[in-house]
């Protein structure tokens, strides 16, 4: 008989549980399966389920499954409560949990190209910041440095250059907006446990107007659940040594080309040639870069505490920095130049019923000591002084000497003063989530950061023998700005499978706030021990400032992503987000910026069986989306504003304030980029080879500019509007190789990218428009890459003569043999502004990575390449002119390959002086004189490691012991051989109006050091 | 949540700033500060023969020939008076928003504001010829299709602005302390008669407007200062005399001040680089204390003791070897013989001497002492004011007319010539007393020059006199320092310099404008 339906149920037909994954922590959205019923649940966001059983089914067998990971089944037999670990399954790049914006998901479920970087890839380096920790990480995650000095900001850019304004991506921390990409710096990298790079804007819309340039989403560490207290140390400890790549010629050679310039100019020697004799027999002096910079130590201390129970975990950590400036001294008091980090931080999390709450604190202060003269200026001082004189005397006395305006750099920096940085910053974050039912979930974040930043500086005065004085003006300056953010968040969560039908979704709104304000008091004839006000004290009225910075802005936001795939193969998302900002006039400030994204896992395919066997795993995607940026335009753009200044003129001796108008652009919006991204992900022999490609095209429009088709008789500059256009395409492959024979691992990461960018629209009809920076121009041209260096093609040197006269010059130009000859492009007979041509772009192109690891019993290494495959550069400055501007006297040894008839086929055209008609030909006219190949190749990382046997660091009452060496920037090819290929002039806008790079940046160092990881 | 509209929280808008009489002020302050500055009063002199520039591109490249329609300077200083004018104009079309200042007062304020935008202009076409005449706001649309107007017709324009500003402006002496450095009726005639003068044609009218000013004391009375130097370095001088008609003013200790001097003073007394060095043909230049040239063989000149018995201006001027420098104190307190002839100093090496190859010292062996502040604060930032209008111009302008004229005269010259030299400090009649007819345009010339070195008309008057092919062609000399007699009898070469009258009698319109404004046409060689 048919047993009658008990529909009460009791206790004995509920089984419910938790499911986590191998590290511990909780799985959300495993499907859970009776199995031959229909009957099944998915677990919620602590990875909770519940599922009531039909008496007949009691005692059956659970099925419980999800992507990425090995199904599992489990007899129920009388248990009412089953935890388990679902194991990962082999394919790496499948199981991993990739943070997306308001959430996670799995690598197997993503349409939309997402680099990810993890803590192994950050960790075991010495580098000083999470930014250098990602370079050559992922392809087309582009790092360059304006300056290697401590505590400066690398350029971070993904993708490459797709808009003339700010190409700078959204960096989002734990969920947290940020104010900067720079704040990536004030992380401590220990505290990271990956790194989502958001690349294309399928993924980014979910950031809508703030996405157009990418998001990376960094994930700080957490504790695990059930996992006892685990103590780790790791602290590495080095020398950082400059890299000084540049020689003087001795300074009677100099002396000897320096008459030989003042001759091919028309003019009188400088030396007679006993005077040359005598500097010989002086020999060289310490006047130079060498006696500057020391072997500067390096050290990084971090120690953390994990771990957790079953309703709560914790993460607890600290670290320091301390990075010495290779700048020799401290300013004349207080430690040596440098720059220090404290890092602070509190994860912890706790899960109270349906409730988690996930609390996350930091505090980060960071310490920068400087010179109170700037690095160029040091780097110039050193080099334009000729070899044979000295720094200091034996009775330590600093020295000047006829060439140096007045200041000898090494008593300044021993004895000149400092400029202090202080920043402190303090982070939280709460996050609240409520499991309503099993798939759907409500989620609230409260973020905000108070930021402090404060500047002190003092310059003390130096005395120079036999004359000249440094800082006798006793200046002392207090700045500080304080800014606040707030983010707050409200995001429904939703999980639910229908059959063969998995249907996710994330549907929320934000607000946001940002202020800052900051001020500035400068003094001179402070008191030159102190700084503080003593008899003759002035006030600095041009420098002293009540309101500097003040800046207001908001944002109102709702954003959603829909999920859903059929059978785990067939995929398709939705991503939107709806923003509203307060730098945009009413009526121009909403935005809606959308997403579509489809994947098609083909491998699962019953007509891929046949070589599935080689082919593990291949998934192609697609997307197209419209992302925005807003962060070119001022906060107040829209509004024509008047603001008062002190100062401005006097009438009586008394002095007078002024007001300047601010001029408005009340149309100002958005610009938006619309990018289409195709990829594919795959996985061939047994996945120990596997790879992802991806290929985008994106063309951002509305771009926010400063008008440049306004000639300067408008007499202002044109407020920032929405003007130009600019492509930008590219590709980036990456794979990994891991191969295990016998105790040897070993795995192989390349990776490579490129991008190519083009002006498609300038400013209305406008199409070309020319910059001069310095000797040279740049050019922005419609059709052509967004900037690039322009002028003369040069064509070898006049030999003789008979050249000079026969071959076109510049009007005017009175050149003789040894000087350079340009192309007459257009055959006219005449060098002209018709005869310059495009000389080369700024972007670095094929830009790579390469990390090699191996392992073998306990030792293990990991070995990291980067570089950049085609790069060209232009430097001018002291180092590639000689005897430069008259304000640099020297020749470098790099620079002796100059024209004389004895060297026809020369590097650079004969010696001549500033102002001479053979200077004006060759280094006034703008040419491809100054264009350097910076392509590169650098050894960045090493790292071998040895980790003690178990029993023997079980003894010591340690769980691991791994010892370590590291070297960082230890080889460079280039050829580029007098400067560092890595830096730029370009910040991240590749503005035109940068300054030339003067190749007078702060020197790379090279680190070798050693290491030592404990975990308890 | 916060709304969206976030205003500034240190800033006016348009609702609201006319209206007050405070911002009225505080936005014509912003013109006057606009005037001109004390790098383009400076480096005029570096583009011609009375001084030689070793540090400044513009200066250097200009002055030698080698400018290019690239050259920053051409640019700069174009869009610093379109910038200036720009101003000037929202100035003039929102003032009248203002309802509580009153008419009078928002008329002479407009007067002052019209008077800056015609000097603008004024330099405008005297660097570049014919010139887009900007007499409103103008929209972006009309800069990029407003054309040149002829230099002809800007004159024009310029003289008809200063004859409606006149009436608005009170006189000199109708003014309060308080109003010193304000532009009056004093300013507008002085400006006035230097527009003429560079006309050339209209000499007459030059001789009225001085006339009215020589003559009469409904526009300001005006005299020479007693002491020439005091002019430019005595503080108070400097900011009270009867001779200033119109000076950039500034302030000690204050936002406005300049510095320029620490690269124009000896090492050995606080210089830092020497950006602007005397020529020895501005040396040359200064008579001797009898009135005759150091030419003239029976001057007594002395080519081995070349700085004795000359124009009492030359000390006032030029720091020379050996040069007594004495300031009295101050903070750059310094009382000392500045040695400039190499390997003449007790102390070696001697951080003034001259030698090729350095940048901190004179490239010609000479320094300036003009301009000298002894107020001054470390790193001569100084509060001095930098004239640009004196009644000293008047007299040489008045001259300068009256002989083209073929009217100088012994009472002429002795109002004008004769009263400069006097207050110079000349007291023989060879240089008192007129000349009669011999070579009368040469010797005003140079009294112009000599009188007027270091406050930027050199550069004008070359250019408008058409001799700078003379004088800018070959070799800009220092002091008989270069050790080698061969070459220029030993002085110093400092620079070579060509001129070529067919293009450098113009600027070039900066390259840049021309590619945006299809009516905006070059100049020719550029």
């Amino acid at each position: 008989a048919r047993p009658t339906i008990n529909f009460t149920v009791n206790a004995a037909n509920t089984v419910s549980g938790q499911v986590l994954d191998d590290q511990g922590r909780p799985l959300p959205g495993v499907t859970i399966r009776l199995i031959n019923t229909k009957l099944g649940t998915v677990t919620d966001v602590n990875g909770n389920y519940k599922l009531t059983l039909p008496d007949e089914n009691a005692g059956g067998t659970l099925s419980f499954s999800f992507i990425g990971f090995l199904t599992q089944t489990i007899q129920i037999g009388n248990r009412t409560q089953i935890n388990i670990s679902l194991k990962t399954d082999t394919t790496r790049s499948l199981n991993e949990v990739v943070v997306v914006g308001y959430g996670t998901q799995r690598r197997a479920t993503i349409n939309s190209a997402i680099g990810t970087v993890g803590a192994k890839d950050i960790n075991d380096k010495p580098v000083l910041n999470a930014a250098q920790a990602l370079q050559g990480q992922s392809p087309n995650l582009i790092i360059q440095q304006s300056t290697l000095n401590p505590g400066s900001n690398p350029i971070v850019n993904i993708r490459g250059v797709a808009t003339t304004g700010n190409n700078d991506p959204l960096l989002v921390i734990d969920g947290i907006v940020s104010q900067s990409i720079n704040d990536i710096n004030l992380i401590n990298p220990n505290d990271i446990a990956n790194v989502s790079v958001l690349k294309d804007a399928g993924s980014a819309a979910i950031y809508g107007s703030r996405g157009a340039n990418g998001v990376i989403l960094v994930t700080t560490k957490s504790g695990k659940l059930n996992q006892k207290a685990q103590v780790a140390y790791n602290g590495n400890f080095g020398l950082q040594q400059p890299d000084i790549l540049v020689k003087k010629v001795n300074a009677a050679d100099n002396a000897y080309y320096k008459n030989e310039a003042l001759a091919n100019s028309g003019l009188p020697p400088a030396y007679t040639p006993e005077q040359i004799q005598q500097i010989a027999a002086q020999g060289n002096g310490n006047w130079d870069i060498n006696h500057l910079v020391y072997n500067a130590p390096q050290t990084s201390q971090n120690i953390s505490v994990s771990g957790g129970g079953t309703t709560n975990t914790y993460f607890i950590s600290a670290g320091y920095l301390n990075q010495f400036s290779n700048f020799i001294g401290n300013g004349g008091s207080g430690p040596r130049f440098g720059y220090q980090k404290y890092n602070l931080r509190l994860n912890e999390s706790a899960i109270v019923g349906k409730f988690k709450l996930t609390g996350i604190l930091e505090y980060t202060k960071s310490r920068n000591k400087t010179n109170t003269v700037g690095d160029n200026n040091i780097f110039a001082d050193a080099n334009r002084v000729p070899h044979n004189y000295n720094f200091y005397d034996a009775n330590g006395n600093y020295l000047t000497n006829s060439f140096a305006s007045q200041y000898n750099e090494y008593g300044v920096l021993l004895n000149g003063g400092a400029n202090q940085a202080d920043n402190d910053r303090i982070y939280g974050n709460l996050n609240g989530t409520l499991s309503i039912t099993n798939w759907l979930s409500l989620t609230g974040v409260f973020g905000g950061t108070l930021q402090n930043n404060g500047n002190f500086f003092r310059r003390t005065q130096v005395n120079y023998i036999p004359s000249g004085v440094y800082g006798n003006d006793l200046t002392t300056f207090d700045n500080n700005s304080k800014s606040s953010s707030y983010n707050t968040q409200v995001y429904l969560g939703l999980n639910k499978s229908f059959g063969m039908h998995n249907v996710s979704a994330t549907l929320g709104v934000s607000s946001e706030l940002y202020s800052q304000r900051g001020f500035q008091l400068q003094k001179t004839l402070t008191d030159p021990v102190f700084g503080n006000a003593t008899t003759g004290t002035l006030i600095d009225a041009t420098n002293s400032y009540n309101c500097i910075t003040v800046q207001a802005n908001s944002r109102q936001s709702a954003f959603g992503r829909i999920n859903y795939d059929f059978k785990s193969r067939y995929f398709i998302d939705f991503v939107f987000r709806e923003d509203a900002s307060s730098k945009f006039a009413s009526g121009r400030r909403n935005g809606f910026f959308p997403s579509v994204n489809v994947g098609y896992l083909i491998s699962d395919e019953d007509f891929f069986k046949p070589i599935k066997g080689t082919v593990n795993n291949l998934k192609l995607r697609a997307s197209y989306s419209v992302v925005g940026n807003e962060q070119t335009a001022g906060n107040y753009t829209y509004l024509t504003t008047y603001f008062n200044y002190a100062g401005a003129y006097g009438y009586n001796n008394v002095i007078q304030g002024g007001a300047g108008t601010n001029l408005s652009n009340p149309f100002l919006t958005w610009e938006r980029a619309r990018t289409l991204n195709l990829g594919f992900d795959f996985g061939l022999f047994n996945n120990k080879l596997t790879g992802t490609f991806e290929y985008f095209n994106k063309v951002t429009s509305d771009i926010q500019q400063t008008p440049l088709d306004v000639p300067s008789i408008f007499g202002a500059s044109p407020p920032t509007a929405n003007v130009a256009k600019v492509g930008d395409r590219g590709w980036e492959f990456e794979i990994t190789y891991t191969l295990k024979t016998g105790k040897v691992t070993q795995s192989f990461s390349p990776n490579i990218g490129n991008t190519y960018n083009k002006l498609l629209q300038l400013t209305g009809n406008t199409q070309q428009i020319l910059y001069n920076q310095d000797v040279y121009q740049l050019i922005r041209r419609v059709g052509d890459p967004v900037t690039q260096y322009y002028g003369f093609q040069t064509n070898g040197f006049f030999q003789n003569a008979a050249e000079v006269a026969s071959y076109p010059k510049p009007a005017g130009a009175v050149v003789g043999p040894g000087d350079l000859k340009f192309k007459d492009l257009n055959g006219d007979g005449k060098i002209d502004d018709n005869d310059k041509k495009v000389l080369g772009d700024p972007f670095p192109h094929y830009t790579f990575g390469f990390n090699y690891r191996i392992a073998v019993a306990g030792f293990d290494a990991t070995i990291f390449l980067q570089g950049v495959g085609k790069r060209d550069e232009f430097l001018r400055g002291e180092l590639v002119e000689p005897f430069h501007y008259n304000y640099g006297t020297t020749l470098y040894e790099h620079m002796t390959d100059y024209w004389t008839p004895n060297n026809p086929d020369a590097r650079y055209p004969r010696l001549a002086t500033i102002g001479s008609a053979s200077n004006t030909n060759n280094w006034r006219t703008g040419s491809d004189l100054y264009k350097f190949n910076a392509a590169y190749v650098r050894l960045k990382n090493v790292n071998i490691g040895y980790t003690l046997p178990q029993k023997i660091s079980r003894k010591a009452g340690m769980e691991r012991v791994r010892l370590s060496l590291i070297g960082q920037n230890l080889l460079t090819f280039s050829k580029l051989n007098f400067y560092d290929p890595e830096t730029t002039e370009f910040g991240n806008s590749v503005s035109p109006s940068s300054a030339s790079n003067s190749a007078r940046s702060y020197l790379l160092p090279k680190f070798y050091g050693a290491g030592l990881d404990i975990t308890f | 949540c916060r709304k969206l509209d976030i205003a500034p929280t240190d800033s006016y808008s348009a609702l609201n700033f006319w209206t007050a009489d405070a911002n009225v002020y505080n936005a014509l302050n912003n013109n006057y500060s606009l005037i001109y500055n004390s790098d383009k009063y400076f480096t005029a002199e570096g583009l011609s023969d009375n001084a030689y520039s070793q540090t400044n591109t513009d200066a250097i490249q200009i002055a030698s020939g080698n400018a290019t329609a690239q050259q920053a300077k051409f640019a700069n200083d174009w869009s610093f008076y379109y910038r200036t004018i720009k101003s000037c104009n929202q100035f003039l079309e929102n003032v009248d928003k203002n309802t509580t200042l009153g008419a009078a007062t928002i008329a002479r304020l407009k007067a002052e504001v019209r008077f800056i935008r015609a000097y603008e202009h004024f330099n405008l076409t005297k660097w570049y010829g014919d010139v887009p005449l900007v007499d409103h706001d103008l929209s972006q649309d009309e800069a990029k299709s407003i054309g040149r107007t002829p230099k002809a017709d800007v004159v024009k324009f310029i003289l008809n602005e200063l004859d409606a500003a006149l009436p608005a402006l009170p006189s000199k002496d109708q003014m309060p302390a308080a109003e010193n450095g304000r532009i009056n009726k004093g300013a507008v005639l002085a400006l006035k008669a230097r527009v003429l003068l560079y006309q050339g044609d209209r000499m007459a009218d030059v001789i009225s407007v001085c006339e009215s000013l020589m003559n009469s004391t409904a526009n300001g009375t005006y005299s020479l200062n007693p002491s020439y130097s005091n002019l430019f370095s005595d503080p108070a001088t400097n900011k009270t005399n009867p001779e200033t008609m119109l000076s950039l003013q500034y302030v000690p200790a204050t936002t406005r001040t300049w510095s320029d001097f620490w690269d124009f003073a000896p090492k050995s007394v606080d210089g830092r680089v020497n950006s602007l060095a005397p020529s020895q043909e501005l040396v040359n230049d200064y008579i001797m204390l009898n009135g005759k040239d150091i030419t003239d063989p029976t001057s007594g000149y002395d080519e081995n003791n070349p700085y004795i018995n000359r124009d009492p201006r030359l000390t006032a001027t030029i720091v020379y070897d050996k040069y007594n420098w004495n300031n009295g104190g101050g903070v750059n307190g310094k009382t000392k013989i500045i040695y400039i002839k190499p390997g003449t100093d007790p102390v070696k090496p001697g951080p003034d001497e001259y030698s090729p190859g350095r940048q901190n010292s004179s490239p010609t062996g000479y320094y300036w002492r003009k301009y000298f502040d002894p107020s001054a604060l470390i790193n001569y930032v100084s509060g001095n004011n930098l004239h640009l209008f004196r009644y000293a111009e008047i007299l040489l302008d008045y001259a300068e007319a009256k002989n083209s004229l073929g009217q100088m005269d012994a009472t002429v010259w002795s109002k004008t010539i004769g009263a400069l030299r006097s207050r110079a400090g000349f007291t023989e009649p060879g240089a008192l007393s007129y000349p009669g007819s011999a070579n009368l345009t040469n010797i005003i010339r140079k009294e112009r020059r000599i009188e007027l070195a270091l406050e930027g008309n050199r550069i004008d008057d070359i250019r408008r006199w058409k001799i700078a092919e003379i004088v800018l062609n070959g070799y800009v000399h220092g002091a008989k320092f270069s050790g080698d007699p061969a070459t220029d009898n030993g002085y110093i070469r400092a620079q070579l310099r060509r001129f070529n009258a067919g293009r450098d009698y113009l600027w070039a319109i900066p390259n840049g404008d021309v590619s945006l404004d299809a009516n905006l046409t070059q100049n020719p060689g550029y």
